[in-house]
Protein backbone atom coordinates (compact mmCIF):
# COMPACT_ATOMS: atom_id res chain seq x y z
CA UNK A 1 0.00 0.00 0.00
CA UNK A 2 2.72 2.44 0.97
CA UNK A 3 4.61 1.61 -2.21
CA UNK A 4 1.55 2.09 -4.31
CA UNK A 5 0.93 5.57 -3.01
CA UNK A 6 4.54 6.61 -3.60
CA UNK A 7 4.40 5.59 -7.22
CA UNK A 8 1.07 7.25 -7.47
CA UNK A 9 2.47 10.51 -6.13
CA UNK A 10 5.44 10.39 -8.47
CA UNK A 11 2.98 9.87 -11.33
CA UNK A 12 0.97 12.89 -10.30
CA UNK A 13 4.02 15.15 -10.21
CA UNK A 14 4.82 14.21 -13.77
CA UNK A 15 1.27 14.88 -14.91
CA UNK A 16 1.17 18.19 -13.09
CA UNK A 17 4.26 19.55 -14.73
CA UNK A 18 2.62 19.22 -18.13
CA UNK A 19 4.24 19.60 -21.59
CA UNK A 20 7.08 21.82 -22.66
CA UNK A 21 10.71 22.53 -22.01
CA UNK A 22 13.05 22.47 -19.09
CA UNK A 23 14.30 25.98 -18.65
CA UNK A 24 13.00 28.26 -16.01
CA UNK A 25 13.47 31.90 -15.28
CA UNK A 26 15.42 33.03 -12.22
CA UNK A 27 12.55 35.00 -10.75
CA UNK A 28 9.49 33.07 -11.82
CA UNK A 29 8.51 29.80 -10.26
CA UNK A 30 7.95 26.77 -12.44
CA UNK A 31 5.22 27.37 -14.95
CA UNK A 32 3.26 24.14 -15.07
CA UNK A 33 3.68 23.41 -18.76
CA UNK A 34 5.67 20.18 -19.00
CA UNK A 35 3.63 17.44 -20.68
CA UNK A 36 4.48 13.84 -19.73
CA UNK A 37 5.82 11.73 -22.59
CA UNK A 38 3.24 9.98 -24.72
CA UNK A 39 3.67 6.26 -25.47
CA UNK A 40 4.92 6.94 -29.01
CA UNK A 41 7.57 9.33 -27.71
CA UNK A 42 8.72 6.66 -25.25
CA UNK A 43 8.90 3.94 -27.90
CA UNK A 44 10.92 6.16 -30.20
CA UNK A 45 13.60 6.84 -27.63
CA UNK A 46 13.68 3.50 -25.78
CA UNK A 47 13.85 0.84 -28.42
CA UNK A 48 14.39 -2.39 -26.48
CA UNK A 49 14.18 -3.94 -23.04
CA UNK A 50 17.42 -3.57 -21.11
CA UNK A 51 19.49 -6.21 -19.36
CA UNK A 52 21.09 -5.15 -16.11
CA UNK A 53 24.74 -5.95 -15.42
CA UNK A 54 26.08 -5.32 -11.93
CA UNK A 55 29.19 -3.41 -12.98
CA UNK A 56 31.52 -2.49 -10.10
CA UNK A 57 31.75 1.12 -8.97
CA UNK A 58 35.29 2.29 -9.77
CA UNK A 59 37.26 5.51 -9.57
CA UNK A 60 36.18 6.11 -13.17
CA UNK A 61 32.51 5.84 -12.18
CA UNK A 62 32.91 8.50 -9.50
CA UNK A 63 34.87 10.79 -11.83
CA UNK A 64 32.24 10.38 -14.53
CA UNK A 65 29.53 11.32 -12.06
CA UNK A 66 31.45 14.43 -10.99
CA UNK A 67 32.23 15.46 -14.55
CA UNK A 68 28.76 15.06 -16.09
CA UNK A 69 26.05 14.38 -13.53
CA UNK A 70 27.10 16.77 -10.75
CA UNK A 71 26.23 19.79 -12.96
CA UNK A 72 22.61 19.01 -12.08
CA UNK A 73 22.60 16.34 -9.36
CA UNK A 74 25.25 18.08 -7.24
CA UNK A 75 28.68 17.05 -5.97
CA UNK A 76 27.17 14.72 -3.36
CA UNK A 77 24.22 13.66 -5.51
CA UNK A 78 21.69 15.53 -3.41
CA UNK A 79 19.96 17.07 -6.43
CA UNK A 80 21.46 20.51 -5.79
CA UNK A 81 23.83 21.06 -8.73
CA UNK A 82 24.37 24.47 -10.31
CA UNK A 83 21.52 23.97 -12.81
CA UNK A 84 19.08 22.58 -10.25
CA UNK A 85 17.14 25.74 -9.41
CA UNK A 86 16.83 26.69 -13.07
CA UNK A 87 15.07 23.54 -14.23
CA UNK A 88 11.31 23.18 -14.50
CA UNK A 89 11.61 19.77 -12.82
CA UNK A 90 14.34 19.49 -10.17
CA UNK A 91 17.07 16.86 -10.58
CA UNK A 92 16.51 13.75 -8.46
CA UNK A 93 18.19 13.56 -5.09
CA UNK A 94 20.25 10.40 -5.49
CA UNK A 95 20.66 9.99 -1.74
CA UNK A 96 16.91 9.72 -1.17
CA UNK A 97 16.21 6.06 -0.49
CA UNK A 98 12.43 6.45 -0.14
CA UNK A 99 12.19 7.42 -3.83
CA UNK A 100 14.94 5.27 -5.30
CA UNK A 101 13.52 2.13 -3.66
CA UNK A 102 10.52 2.59 -5.92
CA UNK A 103 12.67 2.54 -9.06
CA UNK A 104 14.18 -0.61 -10.57
CA UNK A 105 17.77 -0.81 -11.79
CA UNK A 106 16.37 -1.12 -15.32
CA UNK A 107 14.54 2.18 -14.91
CA UNK A 108 17.65 3.94 -13.62
CA UNK A 109 19.73 2.47 -16.43
CA UNK A 110 17.22 3.58 -19.04
CA UNK A 111 16.88 7.06 -17.55
CA UNK A 112 20.65 7.51 -17.84
CA UNK A 113 20.99 5.95 -21.27
CA UNK A 114 17.92 7.30 -23.07
CA UNK A 115 17.05 10.28 -20.91
CA UNK A 116 14.18 11.17 -18.56
CA UNK A 117 11.41 10.96 -21.17
CA UNK A 118 12.15 7.28 -21.78
CA UNK A 119 11.01 6.30 -18.27
CA UNK A 120 8.10 8.69 -17.99
CA UNK A 121 10.21 11.37 -16.35
CA UNK A 122 11.09 14.91 -17.37
CA UNK A 123 13.20 15.71 -20.46
CA UNK A 124 15.43 17.89 -18.23
CA UNK A 125 17.37 14.67 -17.62
CA UNK A 126 19.42 14.29 -20.85
CA UNK A 127 20.30 11.04 -22.64
CA UNK A 128 23.90 9.83 -22.28
CA UNK A 129 23.87 6.94 -24.77
CA UNK A 130 26.25 8.67 -27.19
CA UNK A 131 28.57 9.93 -24.46
CA UNK A 132 29.06 7.03 -22.05
CA UNK A 133 29.81 3.37 -22.74
CA UNK A 134 27.62 0.51 -21.48
CA UNK A 135 29.97 -0.47 -18.66
CA UNK A 136 30.01 3.09 -17.32
CA UNK A 137 26.22 3.43 -17.43
CA UNK A 138 25.80 0.12 -15.56
CA UNK A 139 28.31 1.20 -12.95
CA UNK A 140 26.53 4.54 -12.52
CA UNK A 141 23.36 2.65 -11.62
CA UNK A 142 25.31 0.84 -8.91
CA UNK A 143 26.88 4.12 -7.79
CA UNK A 144 23.41 5.62 -7.33
CA UNK A 145 22.49 2.53 -5.25
CA UNK A 146 25.56 3.30 -3.16
CA UNK A 147 24.53 6.95 -2.77
CA UNK A 148 21.01 6.07 -1.61
CA UNK A 149 22.17 3.04 0.39
CA UNK A 150 19.17 1.27 -1.02
CA UNK A 151 17.94 -1.43 -3.39
CA UNK A 152 14.80 -1.63 -5.49
CA UNK A 153 12.03 -3.05 -3.32
CA UNK B 1 78.37 53.42 -50.71
CA UNK B 2 78.52 49.93 -49.26
CA UNK B 3 77.88 51.42 -45.86
CA UNK B 4 74.79 53.18 -47.18
CA UNK B 5 73.38 49.95 -48.62
CA UNK B 6 74.06 48.12 -45.40
CA UNK B 7 72.25 50.72 -43.30
CA UNK B 8 69.32 50.62 -45.70
CA UNK B 9 69.21 46.85 -45.49
CA UNK B 10 69.38 46.97 -41.73
CA UNK B 11 66.65 49.56 -41.53
CA UNK B 12 64.48 47.60 -43.93
CA UNK B 13 65.05 44.46 -41.92
CA UNK B 14 64.23 46.22 -38.70
CA UNK B 15 61.12 47.82 -40.15
CA UNK B 16 59.74 44.55 -41.44
CA UNK B 17 60.54 42.74 -38.21
CA UNK B 18 59.23 45.38 -35.88
CA UNK B 19 55.49 45.36 -36.67
CA UNK B 20 55.49 41.56 -36.55
CA UNK B 21 56.88 41.29 -33.06
CA UNK B 22 54.66 44.13 -31.95
CA UNK B 23 51.58 42.24 -33.15
CA UNK B 24 52.55 38.94 -31.58
CA UNK B 25 53.21 40.83 -28.40
CA UNK B 26 49.75 42.23 -27.91
CA UNK B 27 48.39 38.97 -26.49
CA UNK B 28 51.54 37.94 -24.62
CA UNK B 29 52.11 41.38 -23.21
CA UNK B 30 48.70 41.32 -21.56
CA UNK B 31 49.17 37.87 -20.04
CA UNK B 32 46.28 36.39 -21.96
CA UNK B 33 48.13 33.08 -22.03
CA UNK B 34 48.05 32.67 -18.26
CA UNK B 35 44.36 31.79 -18.57
CA UNK B 36 43.91 31.00 -22.28
CA UNK B 37 45.62 28.64 -24.66
CA UNK B 38 46.67 30.63 -27.74
CA UNK B 39 48.24 27.86 -29.79
CA UNK B 40 47.12 24.32 -30.55
CA UNK B 41 50.67 23.28 -29.70
CA UNK B 42 50.28 24.65 -26.20
CA UNK B 43 50.97 21.62 -24.04
CA UNK B 44 50.10 23.20 -20.74
CA UNK B 45 46.36 22.85 -20.22
CA UNK B 46 44.69 26.07 -19.08
CA UNK B 47 42.09 25.28 -16.47
CA UNK B 48 40.75 28.75 -15.78
CA UNK B 49 39.69 30.00 -19.22
CA UNK B 50 38.48 28.70 -22.59
CA UNK B 51 40.94 27.97 -25.41
CA UNK B 52 41.37 30.82 -27.89
CA UNK B 53 43.67 29.26 -30.48
CA UNK B 54 40.68 28.87 -32.83
CA UNK B 55 39.12 32.27 -31.98
CA UNK B 56 39.14 33.27 -35.66
CA UNK B 57 36.96 30.26 -36.48
CA UNK B 58 34.62 30.68 -33.53
CA UNK B 59 33.76 34.32 -32.90
CA UNK B 60 32.27 37.26 -34.75
CA UNK B 61 34.85 40.09 -34.76
CA UNK B 62 32.40 42.76 -33.61
CA UNK B 63 31.46 40.69 -30.55
CA UNK B 64 35.15 40.22 -29.67
CA UNK B 65 35.80 43.97 -29.84
CA UNK B 66 32.83 44.65 -27.63
CA UNK B 67 33.79 41.91 -25.15
CA UNK B 68 37.31 43.29 -24.78
CA UNK B 69 35.94 46.79 -24.12
CA UNK B 70 33.10 45.80 -21.81
CA UNK B 71 33.41 42.10 -20.86
CA UNK B 72 30.04 40.36 -20.48
CA UNK B 73 29.67 37.13 -18.52
CA UNK B 74 29.18 34.16 -20.86
CA UNK B 75 29.72 31.32 -18.39
CA UNK B 76 27.95 32.23 -15.15
CA UNK B 77 29.60 29.29 -13.36
CA UNK B 78 33.01 29.87 -14.90
CA UNK B 79 34.96 27.68 -17.27
CA UNK B 80 34.26 23.93 -16.96
CA UNK B 81 37.59 23.19 -15.27
CA UNK B 82 37.58 26.15 -12.92
CA UNK B 83 38.10 24.79 -9.37
CA UNK B 84 34.87 26.49 -8.25
CA UNK B 85 32.77 25.44 -11.27
CA UNK B 86 30.58 22.80 -9.60
CA UNK B 87 30.04 25.02 -6.59
CA UNK B 88 28.78 27.88 -8.73
CA UNK B 89 31.51 30.14 -7.39
CA UNK B 90 34.22 30.33 -10.07
CA UNK B 91 37.62 31.56 -8.99
CA UNK B 92 38.66 33.10 -12.30
CA UNK B 93 35.57 34.75 -13.71
CA UNK B 94 35.45 38.43 -12.80
CA UNK B 95 36.68 40.94 -13.53
CA UNK B 96 37.93 40.03 -17.00
CA UNK B 97 40.69 42.35 -18.27
CA UNK B 98 39.20 45.15 -20.38
CA UNK B 99 40.81 47.66 -22.74
CA UNK B 100 40.28 51.10 -24.26
CA UNK B 101 38.80 51.15 -27.79
CA UNK B 102 41.92 51.14 -29.93
CA UNK B 103 43.72 48.48 -27.95
CA UNK B 104 40.61 46.29 -27.77
CA UNK B 105 40.27 46.48 -31.55
CA UNK B 106 43.92 45.56 -32.07
CA UNK B 107 43.60 42.56 -29.74
CA UNK B 108 40.37 41.46 -31.43
CA UNK B 109 42.06 41.64 -34.84
CA UNK B 110 44.91 39.52 -33.53
CA UNK B 111 42.49 36.96 -32.10
CA UNK B 112 40.65 36.73 -35.43
CA UNK B 113 43.93 35.61 -37.00
CA UNK B 114 44.05 32.55 -34.74
CA UNK B 115 42.53 29.82 -36.90
CA UNK B 116 42.90 26.09 -37.17
CA UNK B 117 41.29 25.85 -40.61
CA UNK B 118 40.07 28.03 -43.48
CA UNK B 119 36.47 27.68 -44.56
CA UNK B 120 34.16 29.57 -46.88
CA UNK B 121 30.94 30.24 -44.99
CA UNK B 122 28.00 27.96 -45.77
CA UNK B 123 24.92 29.83 -46.97
CA UNK B 124 21.96 29.22 -44.67
CA UNK B 125 18.36 30.28 -45.21
CA UNK B 126 16.25 31.84 -42.49
CA UNK B 127 14.02 29.50 -40.48
CA UNK B 128 10.37 29.33 -41.43
CA UNK B 129 7.87 29.81 -38.59
CA UNK B 130 7.10 26.11 -38.50
CA UNK B 131 10.75 25.10 -38.48
CA UNK B 132 11.45 27.52 -35.69
CA UNK B 133 8.63 26.17 -33.53
CA UNK B 134 9.81 22.60 -34.13
CA UNK B 135 13.46 23.20 -33.34
CA UNK B 136 12.66 25.33 -30.31
CA UNK B 137 10.63 22.39 -29.00
CA UNK B 138 13.59 20.08 -29.55
CA UNK B 139 15.97 22.53 -27.90
CA UNK B 140 13.78 22.68 -24.81
CA UNK B 141 12.40 19.16 -24.69
CA UNK B 142 13.65 16.39 -26.98
CA UNK B 143 17.33 17.25 -26.49
CA UNK B 144 17.01 19.24 -23.27
CA UNK B 145 19.67 21.77 -24.32
CA UNK B 146 18.02 24.39 -22.14
CA UNK B 147 18.81 22.36 -19.00
CA UNK B 148 22.40 23.61 -19.26
CA UNK B 149 22.22 26.68 -21.49
CA UNK B 150 20.44 29.98 -21.03
CA UNK B 151 18.34 31.12 -23.95
CA UNK B 152 15.30 33.34 -24.54
CA UNK B 153 11.69 32.22 -24.26
CA UNK B 154 8.91 33.55 -26.48
CA UNK B 155 8.40 36.50 -24.13
CA UNK B 156 12.08 37.43 -24.51
CA UNK B 157 12.94 36.35 -20.95
CA UNK B 158 16.18 34.59 -20.05
CA UNK B 159 15.71 31.01 -18.92
CA UNK B 160 17.71 27.82 -18.63
CA UNK B 161 20.67 26.24 -16.87
CA UNK B 162 24.07 27.82 -16.29
CA UNK B 163 26.61 25.00 -16.51
CA UNK B 164 27.06 25.64 -20.24
CA UNK B 165 27.95 28.96 -21.88
CA UNK B 166 24.95 31.29 -22.22
CA UNK B 167 23.38 31.13 -25.69
CA UNK B 168 21.26 34.26 -25.17
CA UNK B 169 23.59 36.21 -27.47
CA UNK B 170 24.83 33.29 -29.58
CA UNK B 171 23.64 34.94 -32.80
CA UNK B 172 25.95 37.91 -32.28
CA UNK B 173 28.79 35.98 -30.71
CA UNK B 174 29.38 32.76 -32.66
CA UNK B 175 29.96 31.92 -36.31
CA UNK B 176 27.26 29.65 -37.73
CA UNK B 177 29.78 27.25 -39.25
CA UNK B 178 31.59 26.93 -35.95
CA UNK B 179 28.36 25.91 -34.18
CA UNK B 180 27.77 23.26 -36.84
CA UNK B 181 31.30 22.00 -36.40
CA UNK B 182 30.97 21.98 -32.60
CA UNK B 183 27.76 19.93 -32.72
CA UNK B 184 29.37 17.48 -35.11
CA UNK B 185 32.84 17.08 -33.61
CA UNK B 186 33.23 18.83 -30.24
CA UNK B 187 36.53 17.02 -29.63
CA UNK B 188 38.12 19.23 -32.32
CA UNK B 189 37.85 22.06 -29.81
CA UNK B 190 37.77 20.42 -26.42
CA UNK B 191 39.31 17.08 -25.56
CA UNK B 192 36.69 16.42 -22.90
CA UNK B 193 33.43 18.26 -22.81
CA UNK B 194 30.76 18.23 -20.08
CA UNK B 195 28.05 18.35 -22.70
CA UNK B 196 26.39 15.11 -23.80
CA UNK B 197 27.18 13.91 -27.33
CA UNK B 198 24.21 14.00 -29.67
CA UNK B 199 23.77 11.98 -32.80
CA UNK B 200 21.61 14.15 -35.02
CA UNK B 201 21.08 14.06 -38.77
CA UNK B 202 22.48 16.95 -40.79
CA UNK B 203 19.04 18.51 -41.33
CA UNK B 204 18.35 18.72 -37.59
CA UNK B 205 21.86 19.94 -36.95
CA UNK B 206 21.45 22.71 -39.47
CA UNK B 207 18.14 23.73 -37.88
CA UNK B 208 19.88 23.95 -34.50
CA UNK B 209 22.56 26.18 -36.02
CA UNK B 210 19.96 28.47 -37.60
CA UNK B 211 17.95 28.56 -34.39
CA UNK B 212 20.96 29.51 -32.25
CA UNK B 213 21.85 32.25 -34.73
CA UNK B 214 18.45 33.88 -34.08
CA UNK B 215 19.24 34.24 -30.36
CA UNK B 216 20.39 37.82 -29.81
CA UNK B 217 20.50 39.91 -26.71
CA UNK B 218 18.57 42.74 -28.39
CA UNK B 219 15.55 40.39 -28.38
CA UNK B 220 15.69 40.29 -24.60
CA UNK B 221 12.82 42.00 -22.83
C1 LIG C 1 20.94 18.76 -17.21
C2 LIG C 1 20.75 18.30 -15.88
C3 LIG C 1 21.03 16.84 -15.60
C4 LIG C 1 22.20 16.15 -15.81
C5 LIG C 1 23.51 16.69 -16.37
C6 LIG C 1 21.97 14.83 -15.33
N1 LIG C 1 20.69 14.71 -14.85
FE1 LIG C 1 19.83 13.05 -14.08
N2 LIG C 1 18.08 14.04 -13.80
C7 LIG C 1 17.88 15.37 -14.08
C8 LIG C 1 16.53 15.73 -13.73
C9 LIG C 1 15.91 17.10 -13.87
C10 LIG C 1 15.91 14.55 -13.23
C11 LIG C 1 14.49 14.40 -12.70
C12 LIG C 1 13.54 13.96 -13.77
C13 LIG C 1 12.15 13.80 -13.21
O1 LIG C 1 12.02 13.57 -12.02
O2 LIG C 1 11.18 13.89 -13.99
C14 LIG C 1 16.92 13.51 -13.29
C15 LIG C 1 16.70 12.21 -12.91
C16 LIG C 1 17.67 11.23 -12.90
C17 LIG C 1 17.45 9.86 -12.46
C18 LIG C 1 16.15 9.31 -11.91
C19 LIG C 1 15.21 8.85 -12.98
C20 LIG C 1 13.95 8.29 -12.33
O3 LIG C 1 13.71 7.11 -12.51
O4 LIG C 1 13.25 9.04 -11.64
C21 LIG C 1 18.64 9.22 -12.58
C22 LIG C 1 18.92 7.76 -12.24
C23 LIG C 1 19.60 10.15 -13.09
N3 LIG C 1 18.98 11.37 -13.29
C24 LIG C 1 20.93 9.88 -13.31
C25 LIG C 1 21.85 10.77 -13.89
C26 LIG C 1 23.21 10.43 -14.19
C27 LIG C 1 23.89 9.10 -13.85
C28 LIG C 1 23.75 11.52 -14.78
C29 LIG C 1 25.16 11.69 -15.33
C30 LIG C 1 25.56 10.77 -16.35
C31 LIG C 1 22.72 12.54 -14.84
N4 LIG C 1 21.58 12.05 -14.28
C32 LIG C 1 22.91 13.82 -15.37
C33 LIG C 1 18.80 16.24 -14.60
C34 LIG C 1 20.09 15.92 -14.99
C1 LIG D 1 42.67 35.69 -15.01
C2 LIG D 1 42.43 34.86 -16.15
C3 LIG D 1 42.23 35.53 -17.50
C4 LIG D 1 43.08 36.39 -18.18
C5 LIG D 1 44.42 36.94 -17.74
C6 LIG D 1 42.46 36.64 -19.46
N1 LIG D 1 41.25 35.98 -19.54
FE1 LIG D 1 40.00 35.97 -21.12
N2 LIG D 1 38.70 34.81 -20.05
C7 LIG D 1 38.89 34.30 -18.79
C8 LIG D 1 37.71 33.57 -18.37
C9 LIG D 1 37.52 32.85 -17.04
C10 LIG D 1 36.80 33.65 -19.43
C11 LIG D 1 35.40 33.08 -19.49
C12 LIG D 1 34.47 34.21 -19.18
C13 LIG D 1 33.03 33.86 -19.39
O1 LIG D 1 32.76 32.88 -20.07
O2 LIG D 1 32.16 34.58 -18.88
C14 LIG D 1 37.45 34.44 -20.48
C15 LIG D 1 36.86 34.73 -21.72
C16 LIG D 1 37.51 35.33 -22.76
C17 LIG D 1 36.96 35.49 -24.08
C18 LIG D 1 35.61 34.97 -24.53
C19 LIG D 1 35.79 33.53 -24.88
C20 LIG D 1 34.55 32.74 -24.97
O3 LIG D 1 34.63 31.60 -25.42
O4 LIG D 1 33.50 33.22 -24.55
C21 LIG D 1 37.89 36.15 -24.83
C22 LIG D 1 37.79 36.54 -26.28
C23 LIG D 1 39.02 36.42 -23.97
N3 LIG D 1 38.75 35.91 -22.71
C24 LIG D 1 40.16 37.09 -24.36
C25 LIG D 1 41.20 37.39 -23.51
C26 LIG D 1 42.36 38.15 -23.92
C27 LIG D 1 42.61 38.69 -25.31
C28 LIG D 1 43.16 38.26 -22.82
C29 LIG D 1 44.48 39.02 -22.71
C30 LIG D 1 44.35 40.41 -23.06
C31 LIG D 1 42.50 37.56 -21.72
N4 LIG D 1 41.33 37.06 -22.18
C32 LIG D 1 43.01 37.45 -20.46
C33 LIG D 1 40.02 34.48 -18.03
C34 LIG D 1 41.08 35.28 -18.36
C1 LIG E 1 24.46 18.60 -19.54
C2 LIG E 1 24.59 19.96 -19.94
C3 LIG E 1 24.47 20.33 -21.42
C4 LIG E 1 23.47 20.02 -22.30
C5 LIG E 1 22.23 19.18 -22.06
C6 LIG E 1 23.81 20.69 -23.55
N1 LIG E 1 24.99 21.37 -23.40
FE1 LIG E 1 25.88 22.54 -24.81
N2 LIG E 1 27.47 22.80 -23.57
C7 LIG E 1 27.53 22.39 -22.25
C8 LIG E 1 28.80 22.81 -21.68
C9 LIG E 1 29.26 22.55 -20.24
C10 LIG E 1 29.49 23.51 -22.70
C11 LIG E 1 30.87 24.17 -22.58
C12 LIG E 1 31.97 23.32 -23.04
C13 LIG E 1 31.89 21.92 -22.62
O1 LIG E 1 32.18 21.54 -21.50
O2 LIG E 1 31.45 21.15 -23.47
C14 LIG E 1 28.63 23.49 -23.86
C15 LIG E 1 28.91 24.12 -25.09
C16 LIG E 1 27.99 24.34 -26.10
C17 LIG E 1 28.20 25.19 -27.24
C18 LIG E 1 29.45 26.02 -27.51
C19 LIG E 1 29.31 27.31 -26.78
C20 LIG E 1 30.58 28.08 -26.63
O3 LIG E 1 30.48 29.28 -26.55
O4 LIG E 1 31.66 27.50 -26.54
C21 LIG E 1 27.08 25.14 -28.01
C22 LIG E 1 26.82 25.89 -29.31
C23 LIG E 1 26.16 24.23 -27.35
N3 LIG E 1 26.75 23.76 -26.18
C24 LIG E 1 24.90 23.89 -27.83
C25 LIG E 1 24.09 22.91 -27.25
C26 LIG E 1 22.90 22.38 -27.88
C27 LIG E 1 22.36 22.82 -29.22
C28 LIG E 1 22.40 21.44 -27.02
C29 LIG E 1 21.21 20.52 -27.24
C30 LIG E 1 21.19 19.80 -28.48
C31 LIG E 1 23.27 21.42 -25.84
N4 LIG E 1 24.27 22.31 -26.03
C32 LIG E 1 23.05 20.63 -24.72
C33 LIG E 1 26.57 21.69 -21.56
C34 LIG E 1 25.42 21.17 -22.12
Amino acid sequence: MIRYSKNFLAGITVVLVGLGGCGQNHEEQATANLKPPIQQEIEEIRPQVSQIVRAPVTEKTRKTYQWYCAQCHGIEGKGDGINAKLLTVPPRNHTKASYLETRTDEQLYEAIKFGGLSVGRAPCMPAWENTLDEETIHSLVQYIRELCQCEAL
Amino acid sequence: MIQKILTLLCLGGLLSLFPLSLEAGVLEENNCSTCHSLSSEDTEKKISGPDLYYAGNKFQPEWLRQFLKVPAVVRPSGFITDPGFLKGSPENLVPHPSFPDEKANAIADKLMELKIYEQTPVVRNALSKGQRAKIKYQFERTYGCISCHQSLNLAGKVRGGISGPSLVNAGNRLQADWIASWLQKPETYLSKSRMPRYKMDSVTQNLFVQFLMTLKKENMK
